[in-house]
């Protein structure tokens, strides 16, 4: 799952996205409205948490930039203006939650996984694949009973994979999920995520099945 | 005494004046009532007097003087009055009544009767005398004739005539008086349903009053009063405004807080832990930076206090400013400096003076990287006329960009790009105390490249 926080407090939107990493979350951090149009527009994003007072562009203006390109993906506004007007013209302006700091993180998360939750219609928090399954409460795989331990790219590949469970994923899609902007995105590294994931989970009901020229697919085995 | 109602104050400016007309009034009433029962006691006493003399006669030597029953009998007039009479000749002689009755001083001599007043046997009395000649006397005698009377009639016609006349003129002063009040409550109807409108209003409600409904009298009050509640409805929405946006800047920080003390809760690593702690003590100093910025800002706001008017020697303060900032410099390793080519002297508030060259020198050893420079300057016309006092701060940092120039003033921006420290008050705090001095500010490049910013106020 790869997030996008555009924030102009430089320190605030480097914690928030250490926290975020530690939920096995893709994070990317922007300062100013421009480079996030930008961004938005080349990368595909599962989520966005958008401060409004934004130099150079706007949170507002982003936004409606955003929906006027009919990009669907969810938005979080997380802004100073606590105000009843500021929601209700943020929410009007397309946004799928609003949240005023300062902000409990707990709240800022449980928020998050509403908004994933309800983007991918899965009313369930657990997904699963055969005996794999993933909390998207606590963000963790178990495998049978066992928990799973996954590198955090590791874990961003299987998230990819076990969402789109018996589809194919391609390589470009995966590399979209799982590298960042100041990642160098080499889709060879992802050959070897794959490698060491059907490691992991061999001797499982479930499967990584390669399509040459065509991507991944994670398929439960009988 | 001190009245404080309106409706008393005009009464008893109406009521007395007229009280004390009333009474100078009732007063010469009863002199002209006095007067009128006079006259008419002396006419009766006259048709008295005449009626006897008229009666006494000289026959064949012998004066015969019986005194007319209607002589006295003109004198009831049912207040049992009594009246006492004496009939004499000119040489003397009594010759009937009673002989110890009080005679006129000096006698009467002409034949009109005259009136005098007098007392005898414990009776005040009002009497007439007249001189008369006598009927049938051939050698021009002539008889004295005297006629008193008690008062008690006097009295009661003074009375009857008075009392009248007294009881209109205390209906007068009543009416008046009811008149008055309810004269006033109509004229002051207008004034208590302004009250009313004042005191009715919501706690909040600041708009101003209508004035057609008052007396042109009232309208200036109305007037005054519509000016002071708009300009506490201005302080107000100020006020407001200012708390607004205070509160707006606490909570990016305060959001920045709980993120660190969340981190530092969950990570498992001590040094994560460290690094979250120690960028949490930064964050809670900065906040408690920001709020004192926050509060001289609140000061230096036009009309939140009142300015002192001083005299200000800016190479003295910027000296105490210097001192102050030292430790920061050494922290910093920042070449910190004063020059002061000549005195200079303005007017204003020293604190806030001193308030806005601590945010010039923060600002300037803040964003100034380890190692450079900050140099203030003092320069003014050393107290010569129309002089100006200038104090300026150069640094070797960054500079602003010019197109960031003119907004670096407005409230709690900040230049892209910059790190984070700053509030973005400093600045806004300068302005504002330099406006309120009368003086002007400019940003500018410095010498070494970094930003300078010069402050022109108004010599002395």
């Amino acid at each position: 799952m790869r997030l996008l926080l555009v924030e102009d407090n430089h320190e605030l939107a480097d914690w928030l996205a250490k926290i975020l990493r530690r939920d096995n979350f893709v994070v990317d951090v922007l300062n100013d409205g421009e480079a996030a149009d930008q961004a938005l527009s080349l990368e595909t994003y599962d989520l966005v948490i958008l401060d409004l007072g934004l130099p150079r562009m706007g949170g507002m203006q982003l936004l409606k930039r955003l929906r006027s390109r009919a990009n669907a993906v969810p938005v979080i506004i997380l802004t100073a203006n606590a105000s009843l007007d500021g929601r209700v013209a943020g929410l009007d302006e397309g946004a799928d939650d609003y949240l005023a700091k300062p902000f409990d993180i707990a709240e800022l998360e449980a928020r998050i996984r509403v908004q994933l939750r309800r983007s991918a219609r899965r009313p369930d928090p657990v997904i699963t694949c055969g005996t794999l399954a993933f909390d998207t409460n606590t963000r963790l795989f178990r495998l049978g009973p066992e928990p799973l331990a996954l590198t955090p790219r590791e874990h961003a590949v299987l998230e990819a994979l076990l969402i789109k469970a018996g589809q194919t994923v391609s390589k470009a899609q995966l590399s979209q999920s799982i590298f960042g902007l100041d990642d160098l995105a080499d889709p060879s590294a992802i050959e070897i995520y794959v490698h060491r994931l059907r490691k992991k989970l061999e001797g499982s009901d479930v499967r990584i099945v390669t399509l040459r020229g065509l991507g991944y697919l994670l398929q439960h085995a009988h | 005494m001190r009245i404080d109602s309106l409706r008393l104050q005009l009464l008893r400016w109406l009521l007395l004046p007229l009280a004390g007309l009333v009474a100078v009034n009732v007063f010469t009433s009863w002199r002209q009532a006095s007067a009128t029962a006079d006259l008419v006691t002396d006419r009766t006493l006259d048709a008295s007097v005449r009626a006897i003399a008229e009666d006494v006669r000289i026959d064949r030597g012998v004066i015969d003087a019986i005194v007319p029953p209607v002589a006295l009998e003109m004198f009831d007039t049912g207040h049992r009055d009594r009246v006492f009479y004496r009939v004499d000749t000119a040489a003397g002689r009594l010759l009937t009544g009673y002989p110890d009755l009080p005679l006129p001083e000096p006698p009467p001599k002409a034949s009109a009767p005259v009136h005098f007043t007098g007392s005898y046997r414990g009776n005040d009395l009002r009497l007439a005398a007249l001189s008369y000649p006598l009927v049938g006397a051939t050698d021009g005698e002539r008889v004295t004739v005297v006629v008193g009377v008690t008062l008690a009639g006097h009295a009661a016609m003074v009375r009857e005539l008075w009392v009248g006349n007294f009881g209109q003129q205390l209906i007068l002063l009543v009416a008046a008086g009811v008149l008055v009040i309810i004269g006033l409550g109509r004229g002051l109807a207008p004034l208590m349903r302004l009250r009313e409108a004042v005191m009715e209003k919501g706690r909040d409600d600041l708009s101003p009053l209508p004035d057609h409904a008052v007396q042109s009298e009232l309208r200036p009050l109305v007037a005054a009063l519509n000016t002071y509640m708009g300009r506490v409805a201005g302080q107000m929405a100020a006020q407001r405004r200012f708390v607004a946006n205070a509160a707006h800047q606490l909570r990016t920080p305060l959001a920045l807080l709980s993120t660190q003390v969340a981190f530092a809760r969950r990570t498992g690593e001590a040094a994560e832990r460290a690094e979250a702690l120690a960028g949490a003590e930064e964050s809670t100093r900065r906040l408690a930076r920001l709020a004192s910025q926050l509060l001289t800002l609140s000061r230096a706001e036009p009309g939140s206090r009142r300015p002192r008017d001083e005299d200000i020697d800016l190479a003295q303060s910027a000296r105490q400013v210097l001192e102050g900032l030292a430790h920061l410099a050494v922290e910093r390793d920042i070449d910190l400096g004063l020059d002061v080519n000549a005195a200079a002297v303005t007017r204003g508030d020293g604190a806030m003076m001193r308030e806005a060259v601590v945010n010039l020198v923060e600002n300037a050893l803040r964003y100034t990287p380890k190692g450079g420079t900050v140099t203030v300057t003092v320069d003014g016309g050393a107290g010569e006329a129309g002089s100006e006092a200038v104090l300026v701060v150069e640094d070797s940092g960054p500079g602003i960009p010019l197109e960031e120039r003119d907004k670096v003033f407005e409230r709690f921006y900040r230049v892209l790009g910059t790190p984070g420290e700053g509030s973005g008050i400093g600045l806004s705090i300068v302005r504002e105390v330099v406006d309120g001095a009368g003086g002007t500010l400019v940003l500018g490049t410095a010498a070494a490249g970094g930003l300078r910013v010069e402050m022109r106020l108004p010599g002395v």
